[in-house]
C-alpha cells in the first residue's frame, strides 16, 4: 500500500534518497505552483515559491501534526506564509515588485488559501469529465463563446451544443459532490 | 410561453452566459413562471462562480520538470549544512550539491559530501555525466569512498520514458569494467538511484550509462575522471 501523505512527512527527514520528498512534490508541485503563480504573477518567482516550500516543509516536518489539518492544508499554510515574505521582499525592492503598489496589500495573499484548493478541485473534477463536456464547458466559460459560435467552431448542430453543456454542467456538479464540494 | 422540454436543454447555455439575447429572454421568462425548471437552473447556477475559481489554477499549467530536481536538490544541498552546523569547530568547507544548471558547466566538481549527524566526513566527488553523441539523457553522479568500493548517488533525466529499458552503470579502466548495478527510467524519464560498486577510488577512470538490450549495449552517458 502507498503511504499516507502524513507518513510521507514522517520520513523525510531520515530519507536520504528523497523519495519521499519527491511523491510529496509529484503530488502537490502544481497546485502549489498554481497558487504561487495566482498570488506572484511570474512563473519564475511561482517556481522558487514551490522550492521555498518544500525546503521549508523539510525543515519544519517534524511541527506538522496530523490531528490539525491535512499535508495539503499544511503546505498551503507555508506556501501563504512564504507569499507574504516574497512580497515582502519585493516590497523592499520597488524594481522587483510583484504587484503595482496599491493593488494587493502587503500580507494578504490573494486568493484565500480556501479558494485556490476549492479552485484545484474544481480542476481536478473536470479532468473526471468526457473530453466532449469538458470541451464545451471551456470554450463557453473559460474563452466566453457563445452557444452558436462553438456549434461553428466545432462543426456541430447548434442543439448538439446546447444539450452537451447542460449535460456537461450538469455531470460537473455531479463530480463535485461526490468529492464533497458544493 | 416556451415549454420545458425546450427549455431544458438551454439551461447549461443559459447559466454560462452564452445564449443568444432573444435565447436568454426566452430561457429567464419561462423561468419566472416554472418551478421546475427554475429547480433545475438553480442546481447548477453556482458551477460559474466555482469554475472562476477554477481558471487561474487551470491557466497556471504545470511548473518546468527541471524544477524537481532543483528543490530536491536544494532539500539535499541543506543534508550536509546542517551536520556542520552540529559541528561548529570542525573544518568545514562550505558544501552545496549544485543545481542541476551546473550540470553542463563543468565535468568533474570536487566536493565534499558529508555524512549523517556525528559522522566523520566522507570525501566525494560530484561527476557530471555528459550525454553520449545523438543521446540527450543528462545526469550527475555523487561518489563516495569506502574500503570496499564506491557508493554512487546517480541522478539522470531526459531519458526515454520506457519502463522496458534496462540500463547499467559501469565503472571503467583501461582493460576492465566494474558493474555498479542497473536501473531504469521512470514515467518522467528520469531516475534516482543509490548503487555500489565493487571499484575502489582511483581504479577506474571512466563512468559509463549503457543501455542493455539481449544482443547489443549503447552508450547514453558518460564522465571521464
Amino acid at each position: 500500500m502507498a503511504p499516507s501523505d502524513a507518513q510521507l512527512i514522517q520520513r523525510v527527514r531520515a530519507d536520504e534518497t528523497g523519495e519521499a520528498m519527491r511523491a510529496l512534490y509529484r503530488t502537490y508541485s502544481g497546485e502549489l505552483y498554481g497558487f504561487a503563480l495566482n498570488a506572484l504573477g511570474e512563473r519564475g518567482a511561482a517556481e522558487e515559491l514551490v522550492q521555498e516550500v518544500f525546503t521549508r516543509a523539510w525543515r519544519h516536518a517534524a511541527t506538522y501534526d496530523a490531528g490539525r489539518g491535512s499535508v495539503r492544508t499544511w503546505l498551503y499554510q507555508i506556501a501563504r506564509h512564504a507569499i507574504i515574505d516574497a512580497r515582502r521582499r519585493a516590497s523592499v525592492r520597488p524594481s522587483l515588485a510583484l504587484h503595482a503598489p496599491g493593488e494587493t496589500d502587503v500580507g494578504e495573499a490573494s486568493p484565500t488559501i480556501e479558494q485556490a484548493m476549492l479552485g484545484w478541485q474544481v480542476v481536478a473534477a473536470l479532468e473526471r469529465l468526457s473530453p466532449e463536456h469538458r470541451q464545451v464547458i471551456r470554450l463557453a466559460h473559460f474563452q466566453g463563446l457563445t452557444m452558436r459560435e462553438i456549434a461553428e467552431r466545432c462543426e456541430l448542430p447548434v442543439g448538439t451544443v446546447k444539450s452537451r453543456t447542460w449535460y456537461a454542467l450538469r455531470s460537473l456538479r455531479l463530480v463535485l459532490e461526490e468529492m464533497g464540494v458544493r | 410561453m416556451t415549454g420545458c422540454d425546450h427549455v431544458r436543454p438551454e439551461l447549461g447555455g443559459y447559466v454560462l452566459g452564452a445564449l443568444e439575447p432573444e435565447e436568454e429572454a426566452a430561457v429567464r421568462e419561462h423561468l419566472a413562471t416554472c418551478s421546475e425548471c427554475a429547480a433545475e437552473h438553480a442546481s447548477v447556477a453556482g458551477l460559474p462562480r466555482l469554475l472562476a475559481l477554477a481558471a487561474p489554477m487551470a491557466e497556471a499549467g504545470p511548473p518546468a520538470p527541471a524544477l524537481e530536481e532543483r528543490v530536491l536538490d536544494a532539500i539535499a544541498g541543506e543534508r550536509p549544512q546542517r551536520a556542520s552546523r552540529r559541528r561548529p569547530r570542525l573544518l568545514r568547507p562550505r558544501v552545496l550539491v549544485p543545481a542541476v544548471a551546473a550540470l553542463a558547466a563543468v565535468a568533474v566538481a570536487v566536493v565534499i559530501a558529508v555524512g549523517g549527524a556525528g559522522e566523520e566526513r566522507t570525501p566525494g566527488f560530484e561527476v557530471a555525466l555528459q550525454p553520449v553523441a545523438g543521446q540527450s539523457a543528462t545526469g550527475r553522479a555523487v561518489l563516495a569512498s569506502a574500503d570496499t568500493g564506491i557508493k554512487m548517488q546517480l541522478w539522470v533525466r531526459g531519458l526515454p520514458p520506457d519502463p522496458g529499458i534496462v540500463y547499467e552503470v559501469q565503472c571503467d579502466a583501461p582493460g576492465w569494467t566494474a558493474s555498479a548495478g542497473t536501473f531504469r527510467a521512470d514515467s518522467h524519464g528520469r531516475a534516482y538511484v543509490v548503487l555500489n560498486t565493487a571499484a575502489r577510488r582511483g581504479e577506474y577512470d571512466a563512468i559509463r550509462v549503457v543501455r542493455r538490450s539481449r544482443s547489443s549495449s549503447t552508450d547514453v552517458l558518460q564522465a571521464h575522471l
